[in-house]
């Protein structure tokens, strides 16, 4: 019997242990088609489904490569009928085929004509597409590329897109590469990307997907549309480009809730462009108002829905996705997959920090037992304000107080959900609070001091929780947060995975009242980090002085 | 219509003056050693074994043995068949092979096999047909109508003077020998030949359309006679001149002689000798043994996670038998495999006598106390159970889900899962893939194409979709990998099923005793575990993931129910140190310790529920909590509370609460709740239901061919007395238990002597000539007229009677 490291499981997941001497290649050989759903500390699952199957077909894996890998590195027999099931999946992708066609413009072609059949009885096809040219062709309406793709993908049998793209309205940049160059890793994503046409890199957080995004634009060379999350982001895209590339601030415009400027270079919020007013985007004029050669989501996760449908109206842009996960909270994986495109790039997290490039975290939850008083409070607080309750207990404060006393002398963010409490912790901790209400130019100020180190501890809301950088936080606490979300936690944690000059460290703590339904969330937590691989711990608040 | 046999039936008389006269004669003049090969091959008539051969004669020519045996023939066998069907008796081999066409060495094959199934009897050089084959064909063998005496017969005698002068042919006396001028027309190639050549084209395209079968067609009007001269259409030129004959008002039928003419004087179009070949795709012999022992050891563990599900209570037993559909997709969804592969485990399960209804007032089904013996056999001998009795059983897993007759979903286990074919099939398809070359598969067309060659009537009758199924079935047991025979499952072929059993054995992964632990509070066993460390971690975790690895994950909920069985925390400790191979992680440590720290806090008594705590802070945060208003809790002590509800109920809300309370008995002790594990009383496996009876082994072959030689031999003997006394026949007809009553009657009516077969209690054959005298209450008294003695026989007895001549 054969000694492999992977084992499959009849669920579809795959089971690798990581201390055995074929774990690393075996690693490479599966990352192209298996998503890496936990990575605790012995064994790694991952998980084998039709969009990752796809995935890997789209960068030219066949179904045979994927069956010879499962089989070579697995330690028990392989089921047959997952075998099967999988060579079935993977030739789904591509029958169908989205291509231009000479005189009748854009075009869906089959390998298969059973398959164009079955597509075409489909009630959801019948408005997306016009006459049937031959048995193997039907035009598809041009306006309707995106649409048709995402129903492709509903129904199964997703298509190839070799439609192509408008080159768009050409722009000089250049990567300035002063006393720095590209990672190998990020030289590859833009290489992937770019064979690939459109697509989505994945990268964690502190990886340096801006750079990515950057030498994207400078292989275009073309006007590009780059979508943020917030202001805060927009401000250090813009910044980085400046700083990174050929572009002068004044080709790089910023179309936020406060100005509204369209240059060769714009950087949008996502939620300046999905405002609503009287039912109507007023600016969705923003996509059209130029020949955009390129289009960048940045955290393609966090894509807001309505941002699908422009997208899908986009198709004959170039479109990068990049994100730290393609997991979403609202399962929408399969729209990002058909509208931005197939994932062109995946680097494990573990092994790019295994690389120095992101700084190892030490997470530890901090469990404060409550007061007979605050228990007493706790029972009898009506249902909706229970965690409110037991995330801002009183106890909790005292062991921040301690948390940031032990940690004098480093960079210190104090994380935090309700205002009241980050208030009162600012005035425990003597310590600046940055939340909803701070202005952006007052925010840049403390983000600026918090970096050179006039500042030394931060307390923030849950603003912090989007693309903004501080480089210098070794330690971060975590007082409350919004019911255990998955990428919340990505996020936080990516606040202090950013790479230390020293070396040192980062230390996570997440502060949890015993015993209450804070503890649940913080459970959630847990197994998310654990999952991911970091070092997880779980201390008394009365043990810290003896176990820290 | 008139039926094939009847044309034969004139000629049968004019059957050969020499060789046996019946087949009871031929089947004594035949060699033991053929006796026994007749016996092999349609064991039905070794159940019970006949008296004599004139009784073995008799079974073999029944209609439901005849049936049995044709349904074993091969496609071309059947050919032969047909071919021989279309004969008159008495004919010689010559004329079979010019019916076939194919080489005179395969046909002479066929008719070995059918002569040593007694279906063909007689001399070599004129061989009959069992009048039985000639009924189960059917008055169209191989598509061909009527000969053209048997569709002339009804015609009116003036009217076939018409068709013979349309012919050409001279007039004639009689019906008779017109038909038979007509009939040698028809038989002359010549002559029909220059007769069809004066056919108009449409008329040649009518024949053409009737030529392979059917042969008949629906025309209007079709019984008008026609003259040749007055026949406007094709079908009326053909009418006149009897090249078709009417059927009916509405009906024309194509006579034989003519068809058999169009086909060149082939029965067949294309006769088919050989069996289709198998496009074989080889693989690794090792790695098709692997994929198969993976498939086997997870086909064991289906059966027991599935009964272990049902050990704490089953689910109800339908009033009208078997499982509920709701109840069967559940099962499904708790395995996590498609229903079609539960089906398979429950019917297997249920044949194998591990599942079956408990028989109390609300029947369950629970696992029987064979499942507990099953279990604590080897994995390898579990396997070999499971697969022998797949083998063996006429329930067919596939069947679930439809819908039969009535349009109702068939359940499992319930009773309209049983076909007799299936076993057969089954062993079929296994004889076939095992004698492919090691880790050579066939893809399932093939397969069925050439099963059906060899059986095209039992073919016909499994669907296609139950065949396909049962190729499935056999993957997913693991007798077979990628679709090849697993080296360790070819015993399973021979009947030595727990050979395979054993064989498979040194495949299975070696049982682990250690797992895995990891921070996000999972252990994974890199394998099968030892039993008792299953049963443990079942107890403290539960199970994500199953496959070659199992994923177990510990929570606040299993870790309290490992506390709740009784165990402690330093038992948990003591488990996860000695069993896991890495430290044990920080957080799983302390998630046993502070649910341990937790639990057994508040204590709830059975009578009257109240609740105990030793910190009576917590009571106090507990009656002041809204969520347990329901409960009406009252402070009785500092550290006690009382509630109105029933403690089950309290648990409950508690729990819902967050809190770990404990049951605690009326003695002040902990109640431990474990869950029952429950069994039917013994139960047997379900009788199988009667299909095929089992192959005779050699010695019972023996035993049998001495018995009916014994008793034909002392039957005759005394016949040949009786013809050497009185001349009478030697055989006394075989008479139905009412025929022979009818008969006696009549003799005891007209006082007259009468033959009678009478079966000593010893069970001697003896034949008397007797006057019956009185016949009451299933006894005959009569006078014996050679000894002139008064006996009595029982009617059930007496094998025959027959006229004194």
């Amino acid at each position: 019997m054969p000694d492999g490291p992977l084992i499959v499981q009849s669920d579809k997941t795959l089971l690798l242990e990581v201390g055995h001497e074929a774990a690393a290649e075996c690693r490479r050989a599966i990352a192209p088609f298996a998503e890496l759903e936990r990575a605790p500390e012995h064994v790694h699952t991952y998980r084998l489904t039709p969009l990752g199957l796809w995935n890997a077909r789209a960068a030219g894996h066949d179904a045979e490569q994927v069956v010879d890998v499962l089989l070579r590195h697995s330690r028990y027999p392989v089921p047959n009928a997952l075998l099967v099931d999988v060579a079935e999946t993977m030739g789904r992708y591509g029958r169908l085929q989205l291509s231009r066609h000479p005189t009748h413009g854009l075009v869906l072609t089959t390998t298969d004509r059973a398959v164009l059949e079955e597509v075409l009885r489909s009630k959801k096809m019948a408005p997306l597409v016009g006459v049937r040219v031959d048995p193997d062709t039907v035009i598809v309406h041009p306006s309707e590329r995106g649409q048709i793709k995402q129903v492709l993908l509903k129904l199964g049998w997703p298509a190839e897109d070799f439609a192509g793209y408008v080159d768009g309205e050409a722009h000089p940049i250049e990567l300035a590469e002063d006393g720095w160059s590209l990672r190998a890793y990020q030289q590859e994503a833009v290489e992937g990307f770019w064979h690939g046409g459109s697509g989505v890199v994945v990268l964690p957080c502190g990886a340096g997907k801006t750079l990515v995004g950057a030498a994207a634009m400078a292989t275009a060379k073309a006007t590009t549309l780059i979508l943020v999350t917030n202001t805060v982001s927009a401000r250090q895209w813009k910044s980085e480009l400046v700083k990174r590339t050929s572009l002068t601030e004044d080709e790089i415009g910023e179309y936020s809730g406060t100005r509204k400027e369209i240059r060769p270079v714009t950087i949008a919020t996502y939620q300046v462009v999905t405002t609503r007013r009287k039912g109507v985007y007023p600016h969705l004029e923003l996509f059209d108002s130029r020949d955009w050669g390129l289009i960048v989501y940045d955290e393609v996760h966090l894509l807001p829905a309505p941002i699908f449908r422009f997208t899908a109206d986009l198709q004959a842009r170039r479109r990068l996705g990049l994100t730290a996960t393609l997991v979403r909270e609202d399962g929408r994986e399969g729209d990002v997959f058909s509208l931005i495109g197939p994932k062109r790039y995946d680097a494990p997290w573990k092994e790019i920090e295994n690389q120095g490039y992101i700084a190892p975290a030490d997470c530890v939850e901090v469990r404060v037992t409550l007061t007979e008083t605050e228990r007493l409070a706790y029972a009898t607080a009506e249902p909706e304000e229970r965690y409110r309750f037991c995330a801002t207990t009183a106890s909790k404060t005292r062991v921040v107080k301690d948390l940031v006393e032990r940690h004098r002398g480093e960079q210190t963010l104090v994380i935090g959900q309700y205002i009241d409490q980050l208030d009162e912790l600012g005035e425990v901790l003597n310590a600046p609070v940055i939340k909803g209400e701070t202005t952006n130019k007052e925010r840049e100020r403390l983000f600026d001091a918090f970096r050179t180190g006039a500042v030394q501890a931060l307390v923030v809301s849950k603003v912090a929780n989007f693309s903004i950088d501080l480089p210098d936080a070794t330690v971060a606490i975590q007082v409350s947060g919004s019911f255990g979300s998955r990428q919340e936690e990505a996020q936080r944690l990516g606040r202090v995975l950013r790479p230390k000059a020293d070396g040192r460290g980062a230390r996570f703590y997440s502060v949890v009242a015993r015993d209450t339904i804070d503890q649940d969330f913080a459970a959630h937590r847990q197994r998310f980090l654990a999952e991911q691989g970091y070092a997880y711990r779980i201390v008394d608040s009365d043990d810290v002085d003896t176990q820290m | 219509m008139t039926t094939a046999a009847s044309p034969s039936r004139a000629e049968a008389d004019r059957a050969a003056e020499s060789g046996p006269r019946t087949l009871a004669e031929d089947l004594r003049g035949r060699t033991d050693a053929d006796l026994g090969a007749l016996l092999c091959a349609r064991p039905d008539l070794t159940t019970p074994v006949p008296v004599d051969l004139t009784q073995l004669a008799t079974r073999a020519t029944t209609r439901a043995s005849i049936a049995r045996a044709l349904e074993r023939l091969d496609r071309f066998t059947l050919q032969v068949v047909d071919a021989a069907v279309v004969l008159p008796d008495g004919f010689a081999p010559s004329r079979l092979h010019a019916l076939i066409g194919t080489a005179p060495e395969e046909v002479r094959r066929a008719v070995a096999a059918l002569r040593e199934q007694a279906l063909l009897w007689g001399p070599d050089d004129a061989l009959r047909v069992v009048r039985t084959v000639r009924d189960l064909v059917g008055a169209s063998p191989a598509g061909l109508g009527p000969t053209l005496a048997g569709a002339l017969a009804a015609t009116a005698p003036s009217r076939l003077q018409d068709v013979l002068a349309d012919l050409g042919l001279g007039s004639t006396h009689d019906a008779v020998s017109a038909i038979a001028a007509i009939t040698d027309l028809c038989t002359d190639r010549a002559r029909l030949d220059a007769l069809l050549g004066q056919a108009p084209e449409a008329a040649r395209e009518v024949l053409d359309k009737l030529v392979w079968g059917p042969p008949t067609g629906s025309v209007r009007g079709a019984d008008r006679p026609v003259r040749a001269d007055a026949a406007r259409t094709p079908v009326e030129w053909l009418l006149a001149r009897a090249l078709l004959v009417p059927a009916g008002p509405d009906a024309v039928v194509l006579p034989r002689e003519v068809a058999l003419h169009l086909r060149g004087g082939r029965v067949h179009r294309t006769p088919l000798p050989t069996p289709p070949e198998l496009p074989v795709r080889g693989f690794d012999p090792q790695a098709v043994d692997d994929l198969a022992a993976g498939s086997a050891f997870t086909a064991v563990r289906r059966v027991e996670d599935l009964l272990e599900a049902w050990s704490a209570g089953g689910p109800p037993v339908l009033r009208a038998g078997g499982l509920g559909m709701r109840d069967f997709k559940r099962a499904a969804v708790q395995l996590d495999v498609p229903e079609a592969e539960v089906a398979l485990w429950l019917e297997v399960a249920y044949a194998m006598g591990l599942v079956a209804g408990d028989g109390e007032p609300d029947e369950q089904w629970l696992p029987t106390p064979a499942y507990d013996t099953w279990r604590r056999t080897p994995v390898g001998t579990r396997w070999a159970a499971l697969a022998g009795t797949w083998l063996e059983t006429t329930r067919v897993p596939a069947l679930v889900g439809t819908r039969d007759d009535k349009d109702r979903p068939v359940g499992a286990l319930g009773t309209q899962v049983d076909r007799t074919a299936a076993p057969e099939v089954r062993r079929r398809i296994l004889a076939t893939l095992a004698a492919l070359p090691p880790g050579s598969a066939t893809d399932a067309d093939s397969l069925l194409a050439h099963l059906t060659w060899h059986q095209p009537i039992r073919a016909a009758r499994l669907p296609e979709a139950l065949f396909r199924a049962m190729l499935v079935e056999a993957e997913l047991l693991g007798i077979t990998g990628r679709g090849a025979f697993a080296g360790y499952a070819r015993p399973l072929v021979e009947g030595r099923v727990y050979e395979a059993g054993d064989a498979l054995t040194p495949l299975l992964p070696e049982p682990l005793d250690h797992v895995l632990l990891q921070a996000d509070l999972t252990a994974v066993a890199p394998g099968p575990l030892v039993m008792d460390l299953a049963h443990e971690l079942h107890l403290a975790a539960d199970v994500e993931s199953t496959g070659g690895a199992t994923v177990y994950r510990f929570t606040e909920e299993s870790v309290r129910r490992a506390l709740d069985a009784g165990r402690t925390a330093t038992d948990l400790h003591h488990l996860l140190a000695t069993h896991s191979r890495t430290p044990v992680p920080q957080p799983l440590s302390y998630l046993v310790d502070d649910v341990a720290r937790r639990h057994g806090r508040i204590r709830v008594g059975t009578a009257g529920a109240f609740l105990r705590c030793d910190d009576d802070a917590l009571l106090g945060e507990l009656l002041a909590d809204r969520r347990a208003a329901g409960l009406r809790l009252r402070r009785l002590a500092p550290t006690v509370l009382a509630a109105e509800s029933a403690p089950d109920t309290v648990l409950e809300k508690l729990r819902a609460m967050g809190l770990a309370p404990v049951a605690e008995s009326a003695t002040g002790d902990l109640v431990l709740t474990r869950p029952d594990t429950r069994r039917t009383p013994p139960r047997s496996a379900p009788p199988r239901v009667a299909g095929e009876p089992p192959t005779p082994t050699e010695a019972l072959l023996a035993a049998a061919v001495t018995a009916i030689r014994a008793g034909d031999s002392a039957a005759t003997s005394r016949a040949d007395t009786a013809v050497e006394r009185d001349g009478e026949p030697v055989e006394l007809p075989r008479t139905s238990a009412a025929e022979t009553l009818l008969a006696l009657q009549a003799a005891h009516a007209d006082r007259r002597a009468v033959w009678i077969g009478h079966v000593t209690r010893e069970g001697r054959a003896t034949q008397h000539v007797v006057i019956p005298l009185r016949l009451e209450g299933g006894y005959v008294t009569a006078h014996e007229q050679g000894t002139g003695e008064i006996h009595t026989y029982p009617l059930h007895r007496i094998t025959g009677v027959a006229e004194v001549g």
